[in-house]
This record gives structure tokens, C-alpha cells and sequence, in this order.
């Protein structure tokens, strides 16, 4: 189907400048997508991608931090940024009428010069975050779980780093990494709401046109082989145990990605198998299915939390669905439901230009294209008992997968 | 089209039912807000916890249809919809296509004039809460809220949604039952719709799908409050706990929603929060590295308001990082530039427009207007107000909401000695 309101040119650097038309909407939202997130850390600087994200927003030899931080509230945007493991995404919001300065403040960001005073303060900070995220269950569970099911490969490593890795940084080390991962042509520019797509890429030449390009190898490295297992660990300040089982799921542009989707809600989802007979047994406080999906790689994860001696009979119950669902198969009126809501949460993420950056943003990095609100929902649409029967074959969710446990019970039988 | 040219179509159904209907014209998604005046502050005082229970419950089945059934019928058109207690309100919220806006009302109506409310699930939600209860204290930023929140406003606006362990024992079906027929009736209602609808459709459903034969009964009406009295209580407090991090929350009393400060308030919450170059996020995150994260916001129940303040961060930072927050608030009257003040109101402007985009921000923005004025009140006229706000008005506030009197929580391994 053709896509008439997308717009999308590579600048001579390399640079992808990519633009969707939302004339209904009275908004512009922009963003910058970094081919760079956890996985490329070097492994003895764990958490480089995310503390650059931090330090983009403290300036260069044009604007201070202060000079950005001003910038971006006189127009009132929305702006913030976040670290994956593999892309670092720039993000702000704000009226169409603003769209020139918010794509050279934006641009700035993409450019800083990493000033060592600064350097020392927002290690602290990040100090700070990994503080917070070690009073947390479910994100100590999920850092805890990568670690163990790849251990080894750059995927395991933690966002965020350790607080070993990010004291000994250097902002030279920084700045290496910068020059490497923030050529033009590792970077996608993105633009969604109501603008003129001429204007965005004269916008687009003159604030990013001199960027430097390098010649794009692509990601070093091989997708992770997923173990399966078992990890526990006894942290006893925390009155609830988290537990978990992972499978290999499809890479983000599989032709089952939506199926894989499906499976996940009819397990995991609302109105799910997980919610009647786990979470409504008053087995488990919070139970449900997360996909983590990557280019070259994908996992499903079978989670929840629950009172520390509910924890063997959690894990029970969530294979026995996994089961259940392998063997018989999902009811047609579960596919039914499961698509009808896919349907309305795809047309109401798609209604605001800081949203759709989002979905469009992507698209781009994984597939090379946005894909149109009707070619998603056809995706959708294709979804039935047959590929998600295949899908169950080929990606099985019953067998050992690798469990992790974190709370104040070591109950796994391997202890 | 500029934020505020839009059109909300306001009636007073003759079920009782306040509704505000705002046609967006836009074929995207139609978003329902429902405020019952029913929420976990209207809770007996034994039965604290007895709206969380109602609004597990009230999903798990009708008359007609036990509670699978139900929810696939929702989703059989596609319907999101959530059941929530808030503090006074009690809260159904509902995200469906314009196509099925009729079919989605129904489902809501039959879930909330035909409950049957299944023993067992009435048992399930108790024990969940009771898990619920347990599981705060793996949540130290929401346990620091409820702290603060028991200690600092008067009773019944210091509850938490959960209860107590002690009365959430004790709920059983006919709390929940009691609960449900006193509070969940057409005229304790208000409604607002938001999408591609004709407003006089939407009137026509509510009033022929909640009648009001039965459900609303003037005599006991008249007897059940509609807000209460907000009071303040200061204090400090500290919460022993095994944390890498202390939560630090203060809070003060501030505007309602009806005062004259209303827009001056959220202003001077902007200078202190709103943006990257807030003084909160510039002086204690980004000049020091004391904090990952730092905020300020209001809190509003009907008849009232209050300023938080709140962050958290490592032991050894406690005492520079609760000296930074107030001395900024302080710091304000003394220093504050009119540039700031035009960021701030840039920032409350920008973010009507964005955010304006999505259709279920309108309807929330309606249905508390409901809630809080009594009507909808056009947009246009909102922002006039925060554009009027002038450096003035920020110092004039601040001089007439004095801060001697704070309460104070922390929640963590250390406790705050001396916080002034």
C-alpha cells in the first residue's frame, strides 16, 4: 500500500531523514535514533551508551547545557532520551510551529563535547540511578535474568552499567566512543505531526548536513545463544519473590512478529489465561508475558510476582499454561480478542505525533521502512490459529527454558 | 485549529448524570471517562480498602455474563477499559473505536447497574489485597507517598487505596455490595466522552442506560457528602528501612482547584519542575549530582490543595538534597526572573498542544473539570489565565502560602535529623 504521507531521504553523510505527515494533528515531534545502546559498550565501560545519553544533554563548544536546557523550555517541548540495549533514542515534542529550533536543539544534543566538570557531576547521577533501580524487584529481576541467560555476550550486560564500570570511565573514553557510534550515518532522524516535509529536510541539511560519516560495518558481534537453567538470588529486604522463565522468541522482523504478539496477550495480556487462573487464583500479585524483541534475536519471558513460598507453585502454573496453550491450541474467540485489541492500541498510539515517533522510529532502524498504520493492522489481521501453532513449534515456550529468581527464597532445586 | 477552539457539549441528564460530550471530528479513538463520587475516601473507617475490593470485583461478572464473558465481550469490540478507586472518586475509564461507542456503553452499563459480585472473586480480591499491602513495602517511592500522605492531610483524605491490613481482613460481599448501591448511582456520576460522536447520541445512551428508577434515592443523597474538608497536619517522620536509597517527600498546603491562585501555582510548580531548566532538576540533579531523579506537584482533592516535593538518593546525599529542596521554593520569591516565568508558561502552553493531540487526555481534562468546577471550562479560557500569570503573582503567592509549617517523611536507612 503506498505510504503517502511518509517522506524519507539519506543526506550525503549518510543520515536518514525520515518524515510523516499528520495534517489533523497541531503538534510536531522529533527525534534522533542512535544505532548504539548497551550491547555495543566496550565490555570493560558497561554502561557507556547510557551515561553518553546523559552527557549529550550537557553541551558543546556552541550551546552550554544550560544554553540547551533553556532552549528546549522556552519552546515548552517535551524532551527526554532513552538507553537500549542496542539504540539510543533522543526525543522531544512540541508545537508544529517550533519545529525549526526543536530540530537544532535536538541536533546540538548529537554533538557534545563531553566538558570534564560536567563528566564528574552526572556520574554521580548515574551512580544515583543504579541506586534506585537496586530498590527494585521487577528491574533487579530483569537485569538478573539477561545476565545469566547469555552470560558473556554484550547483551547480558545491564543498561545502566555497574558501578564498577562507570567510576573508572574517562571522558576520552567517552569521546572515543562518541566518534564511533555518532556518525551521521549510524543515525536516523525522524519527524511525525503536522509539517512540511520540504521545510523538515532543509532543516535537516543545514542543522546536521556537515556531520562526519563513517563507514557503517554494521554491529560487531552474533546474536546470543539463550541458555537454559536456572539462576537464584537471595536479596531479603524484599518481602515478594520475583520469578521468571525465558524462551527464544522471533527477531523484531519475523514474519511471526505479530503472531508472537498474540501469543503473548492470550497468555499474558488483559482478559488473559494468565489473569483467570494464576492472578485470579490469588496466586501471584502481578503475572504476565513480556517480548523482547531485537534485530537478530528475539525472548519471551514468562513473568511475575508473588509471596515468597507461592513461588515454586507461580512457576508451575505459568509452564502449566504454556502448555495447555501448546497442546490445544488458543480458542478462536482468544485470537478474536487478542486482535481487536492490538487494533484500537494501535490506532490510539497512532493519533499523536509523540507517539508515533515511536512506532516510526523502529520501523526505520529494524526494517528500513515505516510500515502504514493499515499495513500494521493487516499484519494483524493475518494473525490465526495456524501461525500461532507454527509459531509454538518453532519457538516452543514448554521445556526447561531458563528460570531466574530474585527475593528472600533461594527455592530453586539446583541451590 | 489553535488548543483552545473546541466545543464541549454540557448536560445534566434528567437520570442526574453531569455529562460533557466533546466532538473531535477526527476518526481515531473514542475515549469514555466515568468519576462515580465514590471513591476510598467515602470508605467506612472498618472497611478501609472496600473500593480497591469493589473495583476488582465489579469486572468479574453480571446478571447476565460471569466475568470471562463480560471482558470478552469487550474485547470482542476491541474495548480497553480499566475500573479503578481514587482517593474521591470512584474511576472507570474506557478507549474503544467510534464505531463501537454504543456497544461499549452498554457493556459499561450492565457492568455497573448489574454487578453480581462472585463470592470467591469478592475472597480473591481480598487476599490480593492483603499481597498488595506487603508487596508497598517493595515500593519505597509509593510507600513514602502513603507515609506522608497519613501523616500530612486530615482523615478521610489520608487513606491509601489498599486500606489496612487489619480492615481489608475484615471486607466481605456485602462490604463491597454496601459499598457499590450507596455510591455507584446515575446522580453521583459525571461523564465525559471524547472523539468522532454526536453529543446528542451520547446523551440519549446514558440516559436510557442508566435510569435512574431505583438507583438514586434523594432522601440518602441528601445525607452523603459530595467533598470533604482537606487539613493539614505537620510533622516529620522517619520510616526505618533495609534501602539503598532514602525517599525523601515534604508537602505543604497549597491552592484548589476553584482558587485564585489556581494558574499561579502551576507556574511556580513549572519553575520548580516543568522543564530541564527548572530550578529543582537544574540545582540538585544537574549542578550536583545529588539525585537521579527530583520533583514537585501538586495534589488536589475537591476542596483543596497541597505542594509535594520529592526525591530520592543515597544516604550520604540526605541532608543536601532535603536542604536543596525547600531552599529552592524559598530561593524563588527572592530571585525568580521573568524569563523564567515565560519558560514556565511556554512550557504549561506547549504541553495543552501536545498532549492536546490525544483524545483520551481530553476527556480526563474534562471529566475533572466536572469534578472540580462544576463544568466544563473551555480550554482557551484556562490558558488565558496561565498566560496572565506574572512575576508578581509568583512572589505574591509565595509570600501568602508560607512554608514555617511542613510535614515531612523519609523512608530509608537513615533518619533526617534536623531538616531546617
Amino acid at each position: 500500500m503506498a505510504h503517502t504521507r511518509f517522506f524519507q531521504e539519506t543526506l550525503a553523510n549518510g543520515l536518514i531523514v525520515a518524515v510523516e505527515v499528520m495534517p489533523e494533528t497541531r503538534s510536531a515531534a522529533c527525534g534522533f535514533l542512535v544505532r548504539a545502546g548497551s550491547r555495543d559498550d566496550p565490555p570493560r565501560l558497561a554502561g557507556m551508551s547510557h551515561f553518553l545519553e546523559h552527557m549529550c544533554f550537557k553541551g558543546n563548544e556552541r550551546l552550554t547545557s544550560e544554553d540547551l536546557n533553556i532552549g528546549f523550555d522556552e519552546i515548552g517541548a517535551d524532551t527526554n532520551a532513552q538507553t537500549s540495549k542496542d539504540q539510543t533514542f533522543y526525543y522531544s515534542w512540541a508545537r508544529c510551529e517550533d519545529l525549526g529550533r526543536q530540530i537544532e536543539l535536538l541536533a546540538e544534543l548529537m554533538r557534545p563535547s563531553i566538558p570534564a566538570g560536567e563528566f564528574e557531576i552526572e556520574k554521580d547521577v548515574i551512580l544515583e540511578e543504579i541506586a534506585t533501580y537496586k530498590d527494585d524487584l521487577s528491574a533487579l529481576a530483569y537485569d538478573s535474568l539477561y545476565e545469566e541467560l547469555c552470560p558473556g555476550h554484550p547483551i547480558s550486560r545491564p543498561v545502566l552499567g555497574y558501578e564498577e564500570t562507570i567510576r573508572v570511565m574517562t571522558p576520552e573514553d567517552m569521546r572515543d566512543y562518541l566518534g564511533r557510534k555518532y556518525a551521521a550515518s549510524n543515525m536516523i532522524l525522524i519527524i511525525t505531526g503536522n509539517v512540511d516535509p520540504a521545510e523538515v529536510m532543509g532543516l535537516a541539511r543545514r542543522y546536521c548536513g556537515s556531520w562526519p560519516s563513517v563507514i557503517n560495518k554494521g554491529r560487531d558481534g552474533h546474536p546470543p545463544a539463550l541458555r537454559t537453567g536456572a539462576t537464584g538470588r537471595i536479596i531479603d529486604r524484599f518481602h515478594q519473590q520475583a520469578v521468571a522463565v525465558a524462551f527464544p522468541s522471533v527477531p523484531t522482523t519475523h514474519a511471526l512478529d505479530e503472531t508472537a504478539e498474540a501469543v503473548a496477550a492470550i497468555l499474558g495480556g488483559s482478559n488473559s489465561r494468565f489473569f483467570w487462573n494464576i492472578h485470579q487464583k490469588g496466586l501471584a500479585t502481578r503475572v504476565s508475558v513480556i517480548r523482547e524483541e531485537y534485530a537478530d534475536f528475539g525472548v519471551i519471558i514468562l513473568v511475575g510476582l508473588c509471596e515468597p513460598e507461592n513461588a515454586e507453585r507461580l512457576l508451575e502454573a505459568m509452564r502449566r499454561e504454556a502448555e495447555q496453550l501448546t497442546r490445544d491450541g488458543p480458542e478462536p474467540k482468544e485470537i478474536r480478542r487478542v486482535k481487536n485489541h492490538r487494533r484500537t492500541m494501535l490506532t490510539s498510539e497512532s493519533e499523536a505525533p509523540g507517539y508515533r515517533l515511536g512506532q516510526i522510529a523502529d520501523d526505520i532502524d529494524y526494517r528500513g521502512s515505516p510500515r502504514t498504520m493499515e499495513e500494521r493492522l493487516a499484519e494483524v489481521d493475518a494473525v490465526s490459529a495456524d501461525t500461532i501453532a507454527t509459531y509454538l513449534r518453532d519457538y516452543p515456550i514448554v521445556g526447561e527454558g531458563f528460570v531466574a529468581t530474585i527475593g528472600p527464597r533461594m527455592w530453586l532445586s539446583a541451590k | 485549529m489553535t488548543p483552545g477552539d473546541e466545543h464541549v457539549h454540557y448536560l445534566r441528564l434528567a437520570n442526574g448524570i453531569d455529562l460533557a460530550v466533546l466532538p473531535t471530528g477526527r476518526r481515531s479513538v473514542t475515549a469514555i471517562e466515568m468519576r462515580f463520587l465514590g471513591g476510598y475516601a467515602y470508605e467506612r473507617p472498618d472497611r478501609l480498602g472496600v473500593a480497591h475490593i469493589l473495583a476488582e470485583t465489579m469486572t468479574k461478572g453480571t446478571q447476565r455474563r460471569d466475568g470471562r464473558a463480560l471482558n470478552d465481550a469487550f474485547d470482542e469490540i476491541g474495548t480497553s477499559y480499566a475500573v479503578s478507586a481514587a482517593r474521591e472518586t470512584f474511576v472507570i475509564s474506557c478507549v474503544c473505536l467510534p464505531e463501537f461507542v454504543a456497544q461499549a456503553v452498554e457493556l459499561l452499563a450492565e457492568m455497573i447497574n448489574e454487578p453480581s459480585f462472585p463470592g470467591e472473586a469478592c475472597e480473591v480480591a481480598v487476599e490480593l489485597a492483603r499481597q498488595s499491602l506487603a508487596a508497598l513495602e517493595d515500593d519505597p517511592l509509593e510507600l513514602a507517598k502513603k507515609c506522608l500522605c497519613q501523616q500530612a492531610y486530615s482523615p478521610p483524605l489520608n487513606r491509601h487505596v489498599y486500606g489496612e491490613p487489619a480492615t481489608v481482613e475484615r471486607i466481605g460481599r456485602e462490604d463491597v455490595v454496601e459499598h457499590w448501591r450507596t455510591y455507584l448511582k446515575p446522580d453521583r456520576l459525571l461523564v465525559s466522552v471524547a472523539g468522532a460522536v454526536d453529543p446528542s447520541a451520547v446523551a440519549d445512551l446514558f440516559e436510557r442506560l442508566f435510569p435512574a428508577t431505583g438507583l438514586n434515592d434523594p432522601v440518602v443523597n441528601a445525607s452523603l457528602p459530595l467533598s470533604f474538608p482537606l487539613g493539614f497536619r505537620p510533622g516529620q517522620s522517619h520510616r526505618q528501612k533495609d534501602l539503598e536509597q532514602e525517599q525523601i517527600g515534604v508537602c505543604f498546603p497549597g491552592a484548589s482547584a476553584v482558587d485564585e491562585d489556581e494558574a499561579v501555582e502551576r507556574v511556580i510548580i513549572g519553575l520548580l519542575s516543568g522543564g530541564m531548566s527548572s530550578r529543582l532538576w537544574q540545582s540538585i540533579r544537574e549542578k550536583q549530582g545529588l539525585v537521579y531523579w527530583v520533583g514537585a506537584w501538586f495534589d488536589r482533592p475537591r476542596t483543596g490543595g497541597m505542594i509535594h516535593l520529592g526525591s530520592s538518593c543515597t544516604p550520604q546525599n540526605l541532608e543536601a538534597t532535603s536542604e536543596m529542596l525547600l531552599k529552592e521554593v524559598n530561593r524563588l520569591a527572592d530571585d525568580v526572573t521573568e524569563s523564567e516565568v515565560q519558560r514556565a508558561i511556554s512550557g504549561i502552553l506547549a504541553s495543552a498542544q501536545t498532549h492536546g493531540d490525544v483524545t483520551r487526555a481530553k476527556a480526563t481534562r474534562i471529566v475533572n473539570d466536572l469534578f472540580y468546577l462544576g463544568r466544563p471550562i473551555p480550554l482557551e479560557e484556562k490558558l488565558s489565565r496561565i498566560r496572565a500569570v506574572t512575576i508578581g503573582d509568583v512572589r505574591q503567592y509565595l509570600r501568602r502560602h508560607p512554608r514555617e509549617q511542613l510535614s515531612i517523611v523519609t523512608v530509608g536507612p537513615r533518619c533526617l535529623k534536623d531538616f531546617r
